[in-house]
């Protein structure tokens, strides 16, 4: 694409993804907040508020900042440079076809070629960059995404690139707070999403870090020393290492973004069960700009709907009362991901559009379909990339999944501000189950875990389980 | 106390709290847990109606593995299927007890008011003839004679003659009331007892209309409705179940898919409806009926008939409970029951001049203490007149 489609086009998609998201979530907190009203704000209003107060400033910031250190932003045309050492190498001859040629007993011919240049792709790479990871969108400026030393040039900028993919929906947890007009809500909420956040990313270090058993028996050397990270360094880019590469993809996927600092599909199984179960749950850890706010208030409202009768009360999440049209609401919301992820992976291994293109029948083939699902329906855009997913088939199935993922959930939220804007305010009294506490944070949890985990373990047991009793039963 | 609910000023008789292990409720029970396996029954709980599925289906399979076919031994499918079906008989009886209970409760309720009998004249008039029904059998339009000390046998108007109504059990007021033909106080309620002269009523609801009628139909459950949180959380449930038959169903090809790359093993489907009757929730759906049920047995073990589910509900909510008359909620004739003195007045003392203050009273409230002090200390109501008592002004006092 060019740098003008880039900037024009796709900056565009950049802002408005992120900026929708936190209009919806502001919808939302204004339900719980007005009272027996008839609105719930103006969309467009929220939106150019969002873009211009939120995300212009924070991505001039960020931008300039990356491109501190080194992160590349030209409209110069890609660089010419020779190489330090000129590369030799043998290439098929081929005909005036295309076809290759063939010596007199059949085998291919070849010619030795050497290489004394190369070109080095460079862009106005900062700048998207910079929207991209706050706006948790993903997809990199170049091929290999944030691997790219021109798109993640230093620890430094690892670091920044993380924290912006984080930065905009941890923070929404404090306006939230803010907006209903007591911030220990809003610190619960972000809690609970740090306590899920933390409890998954350890056995993601753990599970990269012990690297892999099957090598042990070939005497390959695992341990981190001097000379090596060690651990399981397939696919991981050795700026970065085990820790920063488990770090981003466990970051990556619990916020809905999918830029990648390391490739996930040669992560260990364990380790790759962490970011597709991340996205499974919904991504509501931190989640996307407002749709992970959202996402875990639904399930809010159903953890106190469960709670609710075990105290004998009825179920109020902050004066509003919790009835049956905001349960209906709230179960179609958290149908959504369940009904796509296996519906579609349930397809995909049925039909044989969806067999032809799993590189790498068993398991771990499976692995990688589950994981495209989960991160189409999610709309997280990071892929186990041993499937071949450019094909008619995928394709459409996972961008039909990927609107129905993204605009199905926003309406019933929508619906759910628009009826408890409507109720009255109900005053909090003995019986009121408080939603600041540390009881309420494992309740939260609790619910995100109930519904993720029973939804998935069975279908997570048939692949990465599977791939990881084969692996440590290799040894 | 909410419109929908009702307190019940003296204890229910004893046989009102039918036992739990009631021998004949429990054998109606068992009968019924057979013939609620109906579809069309079923079909009412979504959940329950799932494993119902469940197990129709399993109970084919082993059919199947009879033949010979089985995709798992028979003995297994076997086990599964009887599981899935005492879960159903389970639910079914559970429900039955507690519907049972409740009838026990009705049927008592409506034996304490059979009691009350009614003179329905022959023609609607004072003095005409009359011949005595149960009060439950009087029609609208019925003309009944009420006199002195009679109840009044169902809500009606007055048509003819003048008579003071204790309504104290129904408004809460202690002071009888006068109600006449014509005007504004012709409406009698039912329940109300009459302390002199007669009345002629004619009758204005059909049985099974009335207050108490409406009362025994919801202990009954003929006309329960589900409470809103009820049907808030059946919403969950359906939601819950619909996630968890998507993640069973769909483990079907993904167990075929893995058997075909692995070339090992075999698809299962027993496995997966006994998955399916784990992951659903079951206990909660089965039982939410039940619950609904005992919480109104719950209440009228405290003497409070909830007329609605929905009042359970809404009891649960109060903190303070704000009464602007006691009588609502109590019997209504206050009276006295205890003299309480200040230090330095001997009780019979106070007991002496609480009677001659209250000689004049003619309220509840002023004749059960003159009655109290009898009963206590043996002082006899004395004759207003012969103690020469005269009304008195009061005096200014200097200072």
């Amino acid at each position: 694409m060019s740098y003008l489609t880039q900037m024009l086009g796709l900056t565009v998609q950049n802002f408005l993804s992120a900026a929708t998201g936190m209009a919806i979530v502001v919808a939302l907190i204004r339900g719980f907040v007005r009272r027996s009203a008839d609105g719930i704000g103006n969309f467009w209003v929220d939106m150019t508020r969002s873009t211009l107060y939120i995300l212009l400033p924070l991505s001039l910031i960020l931008a300039v900042l990356l491109a501190s250190q080194g992160v590349v932003q030209t409209f110069d045309a890609y660089k010419t440079v020779p190489l330090l050492e000129p590369v030799t190498y043998e290439q098929p001859k081929l005909d005036a076809e295309g076809k290759p040629l063939t010596d007199t007993s059949g085998n291919p011919l070849t010619e030795t070629l050497t290489a004394k240049e190369q070109v080095i792709a460079v862009g106005p790479a900062a700048s998207q960059i910079a929207i991209k990871q706050l706006g948790t969108n993903g997809g990199g400026f170049f091929n290999v995404n944030s691997a790219h030393p021109l798109e993640n040039a230093t620890p430094f900028s690892n670091f920044l690139e993380m924290l912006a993919i984080v930065l905009i929906p941890a923070a929404l947890c404090y306006t939230f707070g803010k907006m209903v007009g007591d911030t220990r809500q809003g610190w619960a909420i972000l809690a609970a999403m740090t306590i899920l956040f933390i409890g998954l990313l350890l056995p993601a270090e753990y599970s990269e870090w012990k690297g892999n058993p099957a090598f042990a028996s070939l005497e390959v050397d695992q341990t981190a020393s001097e000379a090596q990270a060690g651990g399981n360094m397939e696919g991981k880019e050795a700026r970065f290492g085990i820790v920063s590469s488990a770090l981003w993809a466990t970051v990556t996927t619990a916020a809905s973004n999918g830029s990648v600092n390391s490739m996930h599909d040669s992560f260990t199984p364990l380790g790759g069960l962490v970011p597709m179960w991340l996205m499974q749950l919904g991504e509501v850890v931190y989640g996307g700009v407002g749709s992970g706010l959202y996402g875990m208030l639904v399930f809010a409202i159903i953890a106190v709907f469960v709670a609710g009768p075990m105290i004998g009360r009825t179920p109020e999440y902050l004066g509003k009362k919790i009835e049956a049209f905001e349960m209906t609401m709230a179960g179609i919301a958290i149908l959504i991901t369940p009904l796509l992820v296996l519906v579609g992976t349930a397809l995909a291994v049925s039909l044989t559009a969806g067999k032809a293109t799993i590189f790498n029948p068993g398991a771990h083939g499976f692995s990688e379909v589950l994981y495209a699902f989960s991160s189409a329906s999610n709309n997280n855009g990071s892929a186990f990339a041993g499937l071949g997913a450019n094909n008619p088939f995928y394709n459409t199935a996972l961008g039909i999944i990927m609107f129905l993922g993204r605009y199905w959930i926003a309406v019933p939220v929508l619906a759910i501000a628009g009826s408890l804007a409507a109720k009255k305010l109900v005053p909090s009294g003995l019986g009121t189950l408080p939603t600041h506490t540390p009881l309420f944070v494992v309740l939260l949890i609790g619910t995100v875990l109930m519904v993720g985990a029973l939804n998935f373990i069975p279908a997570l047991a048939l692949g990465p389980v599977v791939e990881h009793l084969m692996m440590i039963g290799a040894r | 106390m909410t419109d929908e609910t009702a307190v019940i000023s003296h204890p229910l008789p004893k046989t009102v709290w039918a036992s739990l292990f009631d021998p004949t409720i429990l054998r109606q029970a068992i009968g019924d847990s057979f013939k609620k396996l109906a579809p069309q029954y079923q079909w009412r709980n979504p959940v329950m109606f799932v494993v119902y599925l469940g197990s129709l289906l399993t109970t084919a399979l082993y059919v199947q593995a009879l033949g010979g076919q089985g995709e798992a031994p028979a003995g297994f499918i076997l086990a599964v299927t009887l599981w899935l079906w005492v879960t159903l008989l389970f639910a079914n009886f559970a429900e039955s007890v507690a519907e049972g209970r409740a009838k026990a409760q009705a049927a008592s309720l409506r034996r304490a008011r059979g009691a009350v009998m009614a003179k329905r004249l022959h023609e609607p008039r004072q003095g005409a003839s009359w011949s005595k029904v149960e009060g439950p059998l009087l029609r609208k339009g019925d003309v009944v004679l009420v006199e002195a000390g009679d109840l009044m046998p169902a809500d009606g108007e007055v048509i003819e003659g003048v008579a003071s109504v204790d309504e104290s059990a129904i408004t809460g007021e202690s002071a009888p009331v006068i109600r006449e033909s014509g005007g504004d106080f012709s409406a009698v309620t039912g329940g109300t007892r009459l302390l002199s002269d007669w009345l002629v009523v004619r009758i204005a609801v059909n049985p099974g209309e009335a207050f108490l009628d409406r009362m025994i139909a919801m202990v009954e459950a003929a006309k329960r409705q589900k409470t809103p949180n009820e049907i808030a959380l059946t919403i969950l449930l359906v939601a819950l179940t619909l996630i968890f038959l998507f993640v069973t169903v769909t483990l079907l090809p993904f167990s075929a898919y893995s058997v075909e790359v692995m070339k090992a093993g075999a698809p299962v489907t027993t496995v997966l409806v006994a998955l399916l009757g784990c992951l659903i929730p079951t206990t909660i759906g089965a039982l939410l009926s039940a619950i609904g049920i005992a919480g109104m047995g719950r209440m009228m073990q405290k003497n409070v008939v909830a007329v609605s589910g929905r009042a359970v509900e809404a009891a649960g909510d109060v903190d303070v409970l704000l009464l602007d008359k006691t009588g609502t909620i109590t019997l209504g004739n206050r009276h006295a029951t205890a003299f309480l003195h200040a230090g330095g007045v001997a009780v019979k003392e106070l007991a002496d001049a609480a009677q001659l203050a209250s000689l004049a009273d003619e309220t509840p409230e002023g004749r059960s203490v003159v009655v109290l002090a009898k009963h206590q200390f043996g002082l006899r109501g004395r004759d207003i007149h012969a103690l020469g008592a005269t009304s008195c002004r009061s005096v200014p006092t200097p200072g």
